[in-house]
């Protein structure tokens, strides 16, 4: 793209041109989007209802009937796992959000006004970090109880420390910048000048920062669910599908049963990691010379993203 | 810092719903309302919150933990049991994992496009996209039901006593947790390494006419390791609290599936002395990073710098 054309187009369209010459972002985007969109139609495309109770066909391989066969009940496997995505999704971007808007508001606070209010958070935000994040989350679930949606608040609660430290670390360099100065000599208030000003300056770490986390929730599901402790069973999410490999039998003769929803899991979870790279890519100011439409190319030949 | 957690702990567990006694007593006993009204007054339920809460920070700092509800052993008894078997497989792969990352990070950000940044990719992959218990998964079928090699879980089969014994039960728990912790270690070796290749006096020493591995290992090396020594120290609490996911799927009697138990079981005793231990690991290890910084950096050693 030319220097003319940049004046010509408005950010959002620059923003998507950019988006669309990074091979990572679009990949990732093309795998969630898939997924997304196969979860929604999950009925229609394996042609079963997830909770079909079918007990003459259980335990029966991937075929062409049950591409990804069936479970100890006899229930379509393919059917189970995008409906599920539905649920691990769900559970992914909302925790995501909430724990991004808790770090966002703390992170806000505390890099604006500093001092003792800072030091509170900041060593608040480096024991939750440093507590083993499963084991956290399995007390709060012991005094809140199980059900999806403490799952996300207790996600919420326990991952909000990233964008806490990147939103903060911003507001400290932003504070210093001359236009905060000027908004504080025009007399407007702490928090019009944090949330109005300052805040849309720091967008782009924060958006990397909410996908990133989906993929870290999405897989604490699945381990918390994994362990019979997270959603309750009769909601199937990719970690409570992959709960039938808590039985030795499953592990050893029934793979579909576990190894279907696993790398359900992991594609989505890299699609996001992919997008959030691309993200980081076009967002990030400092990377901004590495937007070239070569970058497809290059990805061709076998040079993969931009990693330093 | 100790006594604000200790604090949380204690009145974050009295927030639950769970009554001691409910879980203690069973219901076809809990008819006789009068012993009720007893075992209440005897474990001091009724004395006064904040009255409880420095009886139990008395009993912890003496090392009295109090008993599991769900067993009735004493705490202390159950950890001296599960302990070794927590601290056996965690260390095992925190000092193998340390090896390797360390190894092929240096590699990698040393060669790049070579053999070990291609592995380490691959790895860093794995680390992001794959739960680890999916990890411990595969192994178990592939080495454990495929080929049989190895054996399925647990710490020891019944008659086994010398460490060789244990050994095999110990090889696939340990894998595991060395991949799971793999990929951010390498990461960070990586990214360290590649700054520090970028300083001045990398060229300095290069000029000079010192050896390529010289300069990586005495140079580059030791100036990369400080922020893979801070992510290490984040690791210790680990030692406590095991890795509950890969202990569950090994079935290893640890720290980790003691975790589980109580959870499922509200055994609130056993959470709050298991968090109180870990809580004190990390603050040794957040003073322990402040030290190896130290040691590593003669800037601060000195009390130099700014």
């Amino acid at each position: 793209m030319s220097k003319k054309n940049h004046d010509q187009q408005s950010t959002t369209q620059i923003f998507i041109s950019n988006f669309l010459h990074n091979p990572s972002g679009v990949i990732g985007l093309i795998i969630i989007s898939t997924l997304m969109i196969s979860a929604i139609f999950a009925v229609q495309i394996s042609g079963v209802e997830p909770d079909y109770i079918d007990p003459i066909n259980s335990r029966l391989g991937p075929s062409w009937d049950h591409l990804m066969g069936t479970d100890q009940l006899g229930r379509d496997m393919l059917s189970r796992i995008l409906s599920g995505a539905r649920q691990s999704i769900y559970i992914g971007v909302l925790a995501s959000f909430l724990a991004n808007l808790i770090g966002t508001v703390l992170g806000a606070i505390a890099g604006y006004l500093g001092g003792k209010i800072d030091t509170v958070v900041m060593r608040v935000s480096e024991l939750v970090m440093t507590f083993p994040q499963l084991i956290l989350v399995l007390i709060f679930v012991s005094l809140l109880g199980q059900g999806i949606n403490n799952v996300i608040i207790v996600f919420a609660l326990t991952g909000w420390m990233t964008t806490f430290r990147l939103v903060r670390g911003e507001f400290f360099s932003l504070r210093e910048e001359a236009f905060v100065e000027a908004d504080r000599a025009f007399g407007f208030s702490k928090p019009r000048i944090i949330f109005k000003h300052l805040l849309p300056n720091t967008m782009s770490p924060i958006v990397v920062a909410f996908t990133v986390n989906i993929a870290i929730f999405i897989i604490a599901e699945a381990g918390l669910s994994f362990l019979g402790l997270g959603v309750p069973v009769t909601t199937p999410t990719w970690g409570n599908l992959l709960t039938a490999a808590q039985n030795p039998v499953v592990v050893n003769e029934y793979w579909w049963l576990w190894v279907f929803p696993a790398l359900s899991i992991a594609t989505f979870v890299l699609g996001v990691n992919f997008v959030g790279d691309g993200l980081r890519d076009v967002l990030d100011p400092r990377h901004k010379s590495l937007i070239t439409k070569n970058k497809w190319k290059k990805f061709l030949v076998g040079r993969f993203g931009s990693k330093k | 810092m100790a006594f604000t957690i200790s604090a949380l702990i204690f009145f974050a567990s009295r927030l639950s719903p769970i009554d001691p006694i409910n879980a203690m007593v069973p219901p076809d006993m809990a008819a006789d309302s009068a012993n009720l009204v007893q075992l209440r007054e005897e474990l001091g339920l009724n004395d006064h919150i904040i009255l409880q809460y420095f009886h139990w920070l008395k009993d912890i700092m003496t090392g009295e933990f109090g008993y599991s509800l769900q067993s009735g052993q004493k705490i202390s008894e159950i950890l001296a049991l599960r302990m070794p078997a927590t601290l056996e497989l965690v260390l095992s792969a925190l000092i193998l994992s340390t090896i390797l990352a360390l190894t092929l990070g240096l590699f990698a950000g040393a060669k790049r496009g070579g053999i070990a940044d291609k592995l380490s990719r691959v790895f860093a992959v794995i680390g992001i996209a794959v739960p680890d218990f999916f990890i411990g998964l595969a192994l178990l079928n592939v080495f454990a039901y495929r080929v049989e090699w190895l054996p399925t879980g647990n710490r020891i089969a019944p008659g086994q006593v010398t460490f060789w014994d244990r050994f095999p039960h110990l090889i696939l728990p340990v894998a595991t947790l060395t991949i799971a912790m793999l990929a951010v270690l390498i990461r960070y070796t990586r990214n360290s390494v590649l700054d520090t290749l970028n300083r001045d006096f990398v060229m300095t020493a290069r000029s000079k006419g010192v050896p390529e591995w010289r300069v990586l290992y005495s140079h580059v090396f030791r100036n990369s390791l400080g922020p893979v020594m801070v992510i290490l120290a984040f690791r210790l609490p680990l030692l406590v609290g095991g890795s509950i996911l890969v202990e569950t799927v090994f079935q290893w009697p640890g720290i980790g599936t003691t975790i589980i138990a109580a959870v499922s079981a509200s055994d609130y005793p056993v959470i709050m002395v298991i968090s109180m231990l870990i809580a004190m690991v990390i603050l040794v290890a957040s003073f322990l990073v402040d030290i190896v910084k130290s040691l590593l950096d003669p800037r601060v050693r000195l009390g130099g710098g700014k």
